[in-house]
């Protein structure tokens, strides 16, 4: 990896100061960080006999069992509405944001808690209110996603060509300058990272059946916990069918069709108890003793929340932990998917494996590796590693495919290590660093491993109905993840120009 | 020639924020006047240019030297955005969708003269280079202004071409301040020179009283040259 | 514009669409949550038979959830966990536990070890199964968490984090009998009738992993509806409701949660649970 910039700054070693050995210096401290807290993760590995399972689950996979799923289609049908009208309401709200978010620290402070939340958790903390009906939903998806679209809009329209609007005549109003000399020049990058977010919407459309609405992962998380193999791989299958051709059924000329027929899959719809969103929002919330003033009464509160400072040690550590993984995964497989390297078949299947380990939620890698590896962080370390390295590769593969390299005469391994990756690897780093908010949201659903990560004892909150104590708790990881996102935002290559606006 | 002074500097000092580009500049722009504006690259054409197109605001005609097209509107609305702000937004909003039929009619009048019918439609990003520069020029001549400010509006066409742009700018302005860096055209076509070297005002002469070589004095390299050879 | 136009007119047409009296009740069943609506139907039409309302079942997935939808009167009446009914009780004033299933007032725990411990069948639990991992079901399963750690604290004294060296949430029984099959973890607690079920079925590999204790009876699942149900649907509402519910025998119907039948229950059949959940911190 940073072993290409090593070699162009022979034979000073890392020493000097052009940007690529600043990157090669920044991912080795953070490849050494991991290393060096490593001992402190619980990385035991016990393998029993894991094969009858596995070989359960392959076999699932091979043969799935399409005949015995209860009619999939309404599934995929409320999973697409969801993920499209998720997606729309977040531009709806976020597009306005990114237009003042440069100029209003309030606006990118909002932005960035929102964004700090997990979709699911937004979910369980709707569901407490509108139950399991599609106001959940889409909520759980648009909150979130109006901070994300905010932020890279504005990211995006910072980056706007100041010439065309220079050229403008003096007196032009603020709508028209940005409508003419504005928001043309950049629509392709916002489309684009549009298109990618709603893929994003999708996956995160399945997730939210894990929580219980009725999307392609309700049937699926049963299925599959229950060990009805054959009908969890059916449910699989279709979903990655589905990613894998979004070119063709989300095509920009369908898309207005697809919205407005969607919208009347959505549902269903709450009465909303009006007392009910009161009492949640005005006590349920928050802590008796914090309600009644008593502050000796907030210190036991307190007390009683199960080991703090180690939740948010784990939360940090499987987060480090996972980004490096994700790095060394992004740099392994990339080439897998990229025209560069191999021919068709190998691309055929490094791109169906890319979209396979991307699109596969992490609970059920996890859960693989759980079997595999005994109980440890180990699993859940592979399943972030491998869910989000596989993501970067995919971006990384098609930044370099819009590459063309100097010298065709090449070997592999030359045009791996001198042509592609020396500049394609200030963006991949640059992703890395903005996935890396990503994952430490991801830990929290990995709860089910028994490591007690803040997103464990959040779930556990929202079980015992203590909303307080998961209030508290989504407070304490969103101010977790503004500091990471502060760090992140502070060591990613900043002076890259990330022409793929998917990058983040 | 006592006409109307439309601009008049004293010990002027121009620049960006601290660094003073051009240093204690005297001019007087009077109307009428036909200019152009040499020096070599960095010598603080595009600062003085600045400064006039800031300084006569409302009056002066705009076409950049980077041109500022937006690639990926059609060459109507290009040309269109010189008049942005004299419709409501709602109505630039309504001419993105649907061309307003007078602009529409006047647009492409003027794109007949300059040799780009039948482009109206096209995004500006897939012309050539000389009709991108033509599309610019429209953008500034629809403006309609009395003055037109150009940084190197004829850089990239051939020198038959330039001449042509050059009457049309002529026909529809009474002055004019052209940067430029054709020395000969210069002396044909305008009748006043400014020339500046090394931020300070060298030459400001009518053009019948300068030859080339005057001008060639203001390009630091070709003087030296000439030198070393004699 | 024209989106916005779109949206407002499509959200509209949906408002209309939330229809009044609906009697609507959810179950899971402790296992196997396949084709939930499709066998579910059945029991809806039945309660629409008896009870002369428009019944419709609600699908959920986890305890939270069913307790989330009674709270948000989204379901009138649900076929809850032990736990998860005394929690919905809590939230929902007036609301009572109506009958449980014949087997649930005498309902067990089991824990099961993978052979590699070298653990016997036996009538306490054995000491040594200090030091080893451990796994229970979902976080608010009655018979996969709640009972099973009481039963070890009131055994050893401690807490399961300071009995085992791991302890894990599988989420779910099935689960729990196929992680400590494959050995991931050495112990398990699992609800016996899921055991059993799974043992008659063959998919359970009884040479890698079996029963070490069965845990004293308590109540467990029951169904419970909300105190205002008399006043949505008409006086002795609720009794009419019980009725149907002891009333059904169709053996097709009662597969689904899966019980032999119902019998009455009160809310104070479950007073010992509520005093162990809060003993142990799950419920305050």
């Amino acid at each position: 990896m940073p072993r290409a910039e090593a070699i162009s700054a022979a034979p000073g070693g890392l020493r000097g100061d052009s940007p690529g050995l600043r990157l090669a210096r920044r991912s080795l401290t953070l490849i050494a960080a991991c290393v060096v807290l490593l001992p402190l993760a619980d990385m035991a590995v016990i393998t029993r006999d894991p094969w009858s399972e596995l070989g359960r689950m392959l076999s699932g996979m091979a043969w799935p069992h399409w005949w015995s799923l209860p009619s999939p289609i309404g599934a995929i049908a409320l999973t697409v509405a969801v993920a499209l009208w998720g997606t729309l309401l977040g531009i709806l709200l976020g597009f306005p944001l990114a237009l003042v978010f440069s100029r209003s620290r309030l606006v990118r402070a909002g932005c960035a808690f929102v964004r700090a939340i997990h979709e699911l958790f937004w979910a369980l903390l709707f569901l407490q209110v509108f139950g399991l009906t599609a106001v959940t939903a889409l909520a759980a998806l648009a909150i979130p996603y109006a901070g994300i679209f905010a932020k890279v809009y504005a990211e995006i329209l910072e980056q706007t060509p100041p010439a065309p609007r220079d050229a403008l005549p003096p007196g032009v109003g603020r709508v028209s300058r940005f409508v003419y000399a504005e928001l043309p020049l950049v629509w392709e990058r916002l489309a684009a990272y549009t298109r990618y977010r709603f893929e994003c919407a999708m996956r995160a459309s399945v997730l939210l059946g894990f929580v219980g609405l009725p999307t392609l992962g309700f049937h699926l998380e049963s299925a599959f916990r229950e060990g009805r193999y054959h009908e969890a791989g059916a449910l699989l299958w279709l979903f990655y069918l589905l990613i894998a051709s979004l070119g063709v059924w989300g095509h920009r000329r369908l898309l207005p069709l697809l919205v407005v027929g969607s919208a009347f899959l959505l549902g269903p719809w709450p009465r909303i108890d009006g007392d009910l969103l009161w009492r949640f929002v005005s006590r349920d919330l928050w802590p008796a003793p914090l309600r009644e003033g008593d502050w000796a009464g907030l210190l036991a509160w307190l007390g009683e929340i199960p080991e703090l400072l180690p939740a948010i040690g784990n939360t940090l550590l499987l987060g480090l932990m996972g980004t490096v993984g994700a790095l060394l995964v992004a740099l392994a497989l990339w080439p897998l998917a990229s025209r560069h390297f191999g021919n068709r078949a190998t691309r055929l299947g490094g791109r169906g494996l890319l979209i396979a380990l991307r699109s596969t939620p992490e609970l059920m890698l996890a859960f693989i590796f759980l079997l595999l590896l005994g109980p440890s962080m180990l699993p859940a370390w592979l399943a972030l590693a491998l869910h989000n390295g596989a993501l970067i590769a995919f971006l990384a593969a098609r930044h370099a495919d819009a590459l063309q390299p100097g010298m065709p005469g090449l070997n592999a391994s030359g045009r791996y290590a001198y042509e592609l990756l020396p500049r394609i690897y200030p963006g991949l780093l640059a992703l890395l660093f903005y996935r890396a908010e990503v994952i430490i949201r991801e830990t929290a659903i990995l709860g089910m491993l028994g490591i007690a990560t803040l997103g464990f004892h959040i779930d556990s909150s929202f079980a015992y109905l203590m909303f307080d104590q998961a209030f508290f708790l989504l407070l304490v990881t969103a101010a977790l993840n503004l500091g990471v996102d502060a760090l992140s935002r502070r060591f990613r290559p900043r002076d890259v120009v990330l022409d793929d606006p998917c990058s983040r | 020639m006592s006409q109307a002074t439309l601009l008049d500097l004293r010990d002027a000092n121009l620049g960006y924020g601290d660094s003073v580009v051009v240093s204690r500049l005297s001019l007087t722009l009077r109307a009428g006047e036909r200019i152009a504006l040499l020096g070599a690259s960095g010598a603080g054409k595009s600062t003085l240019l600045a400064e006039l197109r800031q300084r006569l605001a409302e009056r002066a005609a705009w076409c950049p030297q980077s041109h500022g097209l937006v690639p990926q509107l059609a060459v109507y609305h290009n040309v269109y955005m010189g008049r942005l702000e004299r419709h409501s937004a709602l109505a630039n909003l309504c001419n993105l969708l649907r061309p307003n039929r007078r602009a529409w009619a006047e647009i492409s009048e003027l794109c007949r003269e300059l040799g780009l019918d039948g482009l109206l439609k096209r995004p500006v990003g897939q012309l050539s280079g000389g009709q991108r520069q033509r599309v610019a020029i429209a953008r500034a001549l629809y403006q309609q202004r009395e003055l037109f400010l150009g940084d190197e509006p004829v850089a990239s066409v051939d020198p038959h071409q330039a001449l042509r742009l050059l009457a049309l700018i002529d026909k529809r302005h009474a002055t004019s301040v052209i940067a430029l860096h054709q020395r000969e055209l210069a002396l044909t076509h305008f009748n006043r020179v400014w020339g500046l070297r090394d931020g300070r005002l060298a030459i400001d002469a009518p053009a019948d009283e300068l030859t080339l070589a005057d001008l060639d004095r203001l390009y630091p390299d070709a003087h030296d040259a000439n030198d070393a050879e004699g | 514009m024209r989106w916005l136009a779109v949206t407002a007119l499509a959200l509209s047409l949906f408002a209309q669409t939330a229809s009044a009296q609906t009697f609507r009740f959810t179950a899971i069943p402790d296992e196997d949550q396949s084709r939930l609506v499709e066998r579910f139907q059945k029991v809806a039409d039945y309660l629409e038979r008896k009870l002369e309302v428009d019944v419709e079942y609600v699908p959920v997935k986890s305890y939270s959830a069913a307790v989330s939808a009674f709270r948000n009167d989204q379901v009138q009446l649900a076929w809850f966990g032990g736990l998860s009914g005394v929690q919905a009780r809590r939230l929902v004033l007036g609301s009572q536990a109506l009958a449980q299933g014949v087997e649930d007032a005498a309902f067990h725990s089991y824990f099961i070890a993978h052979q590699s411990t070298g653990l016997e069948s036996a009538e306490r639990l054995p000491k040594a199964i200090e030091g080893l991992s451990f796994t229970f079901g979902a976080k608010t399963s009655t018979s996969g968490r709640l009972m099973p750690e009481h039963f070890l604290q009131e055994r050893f004294g401690k807490s399961p984090q300071e009995l085992f060296s791991r302890v894990g949430f599988s989420g779910d029984h099935s689960r729990t009998i196929a992680l400590v099959e494959a050995g991931t973890y050495d112990i398990g607690a699992v609800n016996f009738s899921v055991w059993n079920a799974a043992v008659e079925d063959g998919r359970v590999d009884t040479d890698k992993v079996q029963v070490i204790w069965k845990s004293p009876a308590y109540t467990d699942y029951q169904w419970t509806i909300r105190g205002d149900a008399d006043e949505r649907f008409g006086d002795g509402f609720t009794v009419k409701v019980r009725q149907a519910l002891l009333d059904m025998h169709n053996p097709e119907l009662l597969a689904s949660f899966p019980r032999s039948g119902f019998i009455p229950a009160d809310n104070d059949d479950y007073a010992p649970i509520e005093t162990v959940a809060e003993s142990l911190g799950l419920l305050r």
